[in-house]
């Protein structure tokens, strides 16, 4: 039998039995409805996640034990030579060394902001990165050009978001983007304190230019490159040897455990605080969508379930007209195919109706979530991340749970004695 | 002489019974009986003799049977379901006193059933129009059973049977839902049938359509008889 003749036998049955048709579908619809808009919540939930705690799976940060009797030995470093050990541990791709800025240091900005009169005086926390790092976040040169020169800092996007949705709405200033930026000089006082009171001899006046945003940046300070900082500590006196930490990047995830252990033999440690906030985070989005999965998994189930007895009944309703069936030529199979394409068509409609429900739920919850919930930060624009996957998952199990909950009305249809059902009344 | 369309021997039917201590209901007792190609043989009986238990016999719809069942040259206890569905959908044609049309198709469409299943019938819509334009429905094609009368949707029902031009009609009861006249269309329909060398078997319990036959048999408590008068046509070869 000919699947666009077997489609042609379902249809005309499925025309004259649309109520039962709405039903079945109808419960699918529910199912694959919650299905699609939960693992799209899922991923966006995720997304928002990855925006707010930027990690890397291939990378560690490598730090000096905080007690430790090398420490206290003063044997605990990240030196150079550490740093080279570190490159020919087994399974690391490269190795960046970062360095704080190790004296105190301000600025004070007295002047127009972007159309606004301010005055602010703030405690600059300074990391060095290399330029390698920082890569094509940069959109101006990431180097250091020596003393005189304004220092090329890129600083975190999160500080950014944090700026344009609580300090400036709360100060009246204006909200800033990336290209309003990029290129801004302000001035730094290098050896100075406001808080702790204190001014170095040799302070000195310098400048900071904005050079881009980037994930690598300290969250809040201002991340410069790494001889920037080298020379500046070394100039103060301070340690411009050691550094801070060091990121390691492996050359591939499933190589981070062997080389942070190697890592740990070699008496350093590894900071995973935050990669493990980001991971519990991500890992508590899964197992909420997981759970709401399985919620609407079992709503699909009782559909299917719901199918099958709409099928049967409407197997029942049809006994004669199998008979006839098996009169005219039509085997067991054949039987068993009608009803099955049945409820693959049921299915289809389901699943579809289904991924537009959810579509539908979704715009309405982000447009009262736009309208209702104060502006934050990382606040989406959308909550949900509706994945291609997420439609042909979709699509696929509410055409299995269709075609499930049909199986045994069309084994029954198909086992018809075709005498029997002739005289069925 | 080539095989009879039909063969029966010792053909017995017997149907469990339905409490305990109730003796088993034999409906059909050592049926024997030929029926040669081209014959138009009607077999009367009162409701419930075991008519149309026998056409469902004939036509491989109940397996469930003793005896010998030969139709068309083929020994229907020896065929699978498989070949028993090709049988039915290439050699038999079937018309039920209930018309038995399916509401979700046309009239066309359902004339067309045959063509849905197994290997199709060839060219099936030009047939499926010239069996509709045959009995009389040329411009009903598109008509829901619904919308037809019951003699329209009986013509339907023979057009259905048409389609694959079996060698071997079976009908059961086929004017028992018609009016006086209806019936007597649909009469002259199979007559034409016989004609053009179509073998027919009709049950019914109404003499209208016996006339029509060349031979005319009795079930009457599970056995065959031959109606007084009536002469087996190998008898006269």
């Amino acid at each position: 039998m000919r699947a666009s003749k077997l489609f042609k036998l379902a249809r005309s049955n499925l025309v004259r039995e649309l109520g039962a048709l709405a039903v079945s579908s109808g419960g699918v619809a529910l199912g694959i409805g919650c299905l699609v808009f939960f693992l799209a919540l899922g991923a966006g939930l995720q997304g928002v996640v990855n925006e707010v705690f930027p990690v890397s799976t291939r990378e560690v940060e490598v730090v000096v034990p905080s007690m430790a009797i090398g420490n206290l030995l003063g044997e605990a470093r990240l030196d150079d030579a550490v740093v080279a050990r570190l490159r020919k541990v087994p399974g690391v791709a490269a190795a960046y060394p970062k360095m704080s800025l190790r004296i105190p240091a301000v600025t004070r900005y007295n002047g127009l902001f972007f159309g606004r009169e301010i005055h602010m005086g703030l405690e600059v926390v300074g990391v060095g990165l290399m330029p390698e790092l920082v890569g094509e976040d940069a959109r101006l040169p990431f180097q250091d050009r020596g003393d005189g020169a304004p220092i090329p800092i890129v600083v975190s996007r999160r500080l950014l978001e944090i700026y344009n949705k609580v300090f400036a709405p709360q100060r009246g200033l204006p909200r800033l983007t990336d290209s309003m930026l990029i290129g801004f000089q302000f001035p730094i006082e290098l050896g100075r304190s406001y808080i702790a009171g204190k001014t170095m001899p040799n302070a000195q006046e310098a400048a900071l230019q904005l050079v881009g945003f980037s994930d690598r940046a300290t969250l809040a300070g201002a991340s410069m490159p790494l001889t920037a900082v080298m020379r500046i500590n070394r100039r103060y006196g301070a340690d411009a040897d050691n550094y801070s930490s060091v990121l390691l990047r492996a050359q591939n995830a499933d190589q981070v455990p062997e080389v942070a252990a190697s890592v740990r033999r070699m008496g350093l440690e590894i900071d995973d605080s935050e990669r493990n906030r980001a991971l519990q985070i991500g890992a508590a989005v899964e197992l909420v969508t997981l759970a709401l999965g399985i919620l609407a998994g079992l709503i699909t189930g009782l559909a299917a379930v719901n199918t099958m007895q709409a099928f049967y009944a409407s197997v029942r309703e049809r006994t004669r007209e199998i008979g006839v069936l098996r009169a005219v030529g039509a085997t067991r199979g054949d039987v068993a195919g009608v009803v099955l394409a049945e409820a693959a068509v049921t299915g289809l409609a389901g699943g579809v109706v289904g991924v537009l429900l959810a579509r539908l739920a979704a715009a309405l919850l982000d447009r009262v979530a736009s309208n209702g919930l104060p502006d934050f930060p990382f606040k989406p624009s959308t909550f949900f991340r509706f994945q291609g996957w997420h439609v042909a998952l979709g699509i696929l199990v509410a055409l299995a749970a269709a075609l499930i909950g049909a199986f045994f009305p069309a084994r029954a249809a198909a086992r018809l004695d075709p005498a029997k059902a002739l005289t069925e009344s | 002489m080539s095989e009879p369309a039909i063969r029966l021997a010792g053909v017995g039917k017997r149907y469990p019974p339905r409490e305990p201590g109730v003796a088993p209901l034999d409906l059909l007792i050592e049926l024997d009986l030929t029926v040669a190609r081209g014959e138009f043989l009607a077999i009367e009986g009162q409701s419930g003799s075991g008519k149309s238990t026998l056409l469902h016999l004939l036509g491989g719809l109940d397996r469930d049977f003793i005896g010998e069942v030969r139709v068309l040259g083929c020994d229907l206890s020896a065929l699978s379901d498989q070949e028993l569905a090709a049988l039915r959908h290439a050699q038999i044609g079937f018309v039920f006193q209930s018309f038995n049309l399916l509401p979700g198709l046309s009239a066309l469409e359902n004339v067309l059933l045959p063509d849905f299943f197994g290997e199709g019938v060839p060219d099936a819509e030009r047939r499926a129009r010239e069996a509709l334009a045959r009995v009389g429905l040329a411009d009903k094609g598109q008509s829901p059973p619904a919308a037809l009368s019951g003699g329209e949707r009986q013509r339907v029902a023979i057009a259905r049977a048409l389609l694959a031009r079996p060698p071997l009609l079976l009908a059961d009861e086929p004017t028992g839902n018609l009016d006086a006249q209806t019936g007597e269309g649909v009469i002259s329909l199979f007559r034409e049938l016989h004609q053009e060398g179509m073998t027919l078997l009709i049950v019914t319990h109404e003499a209208r359509v016996s006339h029509a036959a060349d031979r005319v048999m009795v079930l009457r408590e599970g056995r065959l008889a031959a109606e007084p008068g009536s002469k087996h046509p190998l008898e006269s070869e």
